[in-house]
């Protein structure tokens, strides 16, 4: 005969589990947390005190002067209006360019579509180093170089992003555009009526993805631009390290400054951006 | 009336010849943080000084990405006027570079310190200037090394004294007694220079590293190692938690002594060790190369000569000298009454 147990030990075994739980979260969450707690006590510690030993987790000298320091050390408002227009318009327009390719690879037929699409997934294979030297010289003969089109019309394409709304869109029913086109539906139209709606958690994580990859881009735009007019933020926070040494504490207080965007932009996209990550499986 | 007008008018043309006439150069740097500061503060005196000379200072990241960027542009073009190279950068590219040693005077030449006008000549043309130059020292704890080795004898005895034992068990020593930075092949040149020895022969037809003097060097660095923490990172990252005293470029003195503040020490700062035969330091640092390519005009070629005579002059490389941790390049700064007054109120 089983052995029934009183709901008084149900509510204990159910809180002791939870409890152990919200500790191992809580644990967890402190170690990820660790990094951004230290990157803002560092950017208000003094030159002296940011190596020193034992470590001050809180500054015992508190320099708020470290902040427009570092934003006068080098032009960061207008890094961080290029990072934004960059970023920008680079989302802008992988998002429309992707929606463009993705249906295309995922609902229509035409000739050397699986050829075409498999050379696209190749060029994935080629490390972004290698095509580096390659598209230096082809920006500069373009004339280019130092310019908003450098930063911005090589990456209004993303294979990856084709790859994955391409996915997102084969889930979707062939049905429905056997109803739409019953129904007078051009291919225009029910793509943009019918598809990018029911696309959109896959479409907002395509857009997130690349906003922040544009934001944090830094070895592509130190090589594109020569001037500091058009740098952008992580660009500009090279400025704070040296052959000799490091100002950490500018460098610190310009990191703050540099991850606000992606903070504010993370508090009113959490939950798309969590989805954004988990549907990728990047971490 | 008539006199303000034609005055007023006559100011104008002057002004809008000056800007028409105005010559624009581009100098690409790796410096960044206070070496910046200093560097702009410099180009700031030039414009005052020539005031239809405009510079636009760029920096392009760190040494290695200036040296790729320059490798970018000399096949895609986009070369600026002025840039710092290093003299290997220079090898590959003296055909396209503008030979700055012909429009110097002959005493001008001369006061550049004599080892660096070999280093700046190619194939008997001087091709580049010095610019910002620095020396190895050695930084120590005053309160573990109140005196300063002296010799490699001295200084090996007192990095093995030290040093402490293994007790962390990650298999290095807890405190080190010594460190070097950076690792590669260069520092052993100190060594080999400062035994007596040399890379190659006279007229560099011949190795001859693998003689007594480098042997001397070689068994010197395999004892002096178990004593040192060697790393390609900042010391100033680990001094002084982690060794009493390191080898390091005279340019990181900043950082370093603000890593000494932190730690509540004081450091002090001597000449490297001397080996059997001399103490010398190698120099390390940039040059400064004018580029001569189709996109760059005669007026800027000559405005870049103005700047770069101006950077090596006396009374500017006193002043980035005294910020900056380097080496004036030209003998004349170093009898100026202030870099005289410096040198005595500053040991080190």
């Amino acid at each position: 005969m089983a052995r029934i147990r009183s709901s008084r030990y149900y509510f204990y075994r159910q809180s002791s589990t939870r409890g152990i739980l919200y500790i191992l979260l809580f644990a967890g969450s402190a170690i990820m947390l660790l990094p951004f707690l230290w990157m803002l006590t560092t950017s208000l510690k003094s030159e002296a005190a940011v190596l020193q030993m034992p470590p001050q987790w809180i500054p015992t000298e508190w320099r708020w002067s470290n902040y427009p320091l570092a934003w006068n050390t080098a032009p960061f408002a207008r890094y961080f209006f290029n990072s934004f227009f960059m970023s920008a318009m680079t989302t802008i327009g992988e998002v429309i360019f992707t929606i463009f390719a993705a249906y295309a690879f995922a609902k229509m037929k035409f000739l050397g579509k699986n050829v075409l699409f498999t050379l696209l997934l190749g060029t994935l294979m080629i490390p972004g180093q290698m095509l580096l030297i390659p598209n230096f010289v082809t920006i500069t003969r373009l004339g280019w170089l130092d310019t908003y089109w450098a930063l911005i019309i090589p990456w209004l394409a993303s294979v990856f992003a084709i790859f994955l709304l391409r996915q997102f869109f084969r889930s979707l029913p062939d049905e429905l555009w056997d109803s739409a086109r019953m129904d007078g539906c051009g291919r225009f139209r029910f793509l943009w009526r019918i598809m990018v709606p029911l696309a959109k958690p896959a479409i907002v994580t395509v857009a997130i993805l690349k906003f922040i990859g544009g934001w944090n881009a830094y070895l592509w735009v130190l090589v594109m631009t020569n001037s500091e007019l058009m740098r952008t933020v992580p660009v500009g926070l090279k400025s704070f390290s040296s052959e000799v040494g490091t100002q950490y504490e500018l460098l610190m207080a310009a990191s703050v400054l540099a991850i606000l965007p992606i903070l504010i932009l993370y508090f009113f996209t959490q939950k798309q951006f969590i989805k954004s990550f988990a549907r990728t499986g990047i971490k | 009336m008539l006199r303000k007008i034609t005055m007023l008018t006559l100011i104008g043309v002057m002004l809008f010849g000056m800007a028409a006439f105005a010559v624009e150069i581009n100098f690409w740097h790796a410096h960044s943080t206070r070496h910046q500061e200093n560097l702009q503060a410099l180009v700031d005196a030039f414009h005052a000084e020539f005031p239809d000379i405009t510079v636009n200072l760029t920096y392009q990241g760190g040494y290695g990405d200036l040296e790729a960027k320059i490798g970018a542009a000399v096949v895609a073009g986009g070369l600026p006027t002025v840039a710092q190279v290093y003299e290997n950068w220079v090898t590959p590219i003296q055909e396209i570079l503008y030979p700055i040693g012909n429009f110097m005077t002959v005493a001008e030449v001369d006061d550049i310190i004599d080892g660096l006008v070999s280093s700046n000549t190619y194939n008997g043309i001087l091709t580049t200037v010095p610019f910002n130059k620095s020396i190895m020292v050695l930084y120590y704890r005053e309160d573990l090394v109140p005196v300063p080795p002296a010799t490699w004898e001295e200084y090996l005895a007192m990095s093995a004294a030290l040093t402490t034992a293994d007790e962390d068990g990650d298999g290095y020593p807890d405190f080190f007694g010594t460190g070097f930075r950076p690792v590669n092949p260069e520092l052993f040149l100190n060594f080999l220079e400062n035994a007596g020895g040399s890379i190659l022969n006279e007229d560099w037809s011949e190795v001859t590293i693998n003689n007594s003097a480098g042997l001397i060097a070689g068994e010197f660095v395999e004892a002096i190692a178990p004593y040192s923490f060697i790393t390609n990172e900042y010391m100033s990252n680990h001094f002084p938690l982690k060794l009493a005293m390191f080898v390091d470029t005279s340019a990181g003195y900043y950082y370093n002594n603000q890593a000494a503040v932190g730690g509540d020490v004081v450091m002090k700062v001597a000449r490297v060790p001397a080996g059997a035969v001399s103490q010398g330091s190698m120099i390390q640092g940039t040059n400064l190369a004018i580029f001569d390519t189709g996109d760059i005009t005669k007026e800027q070629k000559d405005a870049a000569i103005d700047f770069v005579k101006f950077l090596i002059r006396a009374d500017n490389q006193v002043f980035w000298a005294k910020r900056s941790g380097y080496q004036p390049v030209v003998k004349s700064a170093y009898e100026t009454q202030e870099w005289i007054d410096y040198v005595a109120a500053n040991d080190y």
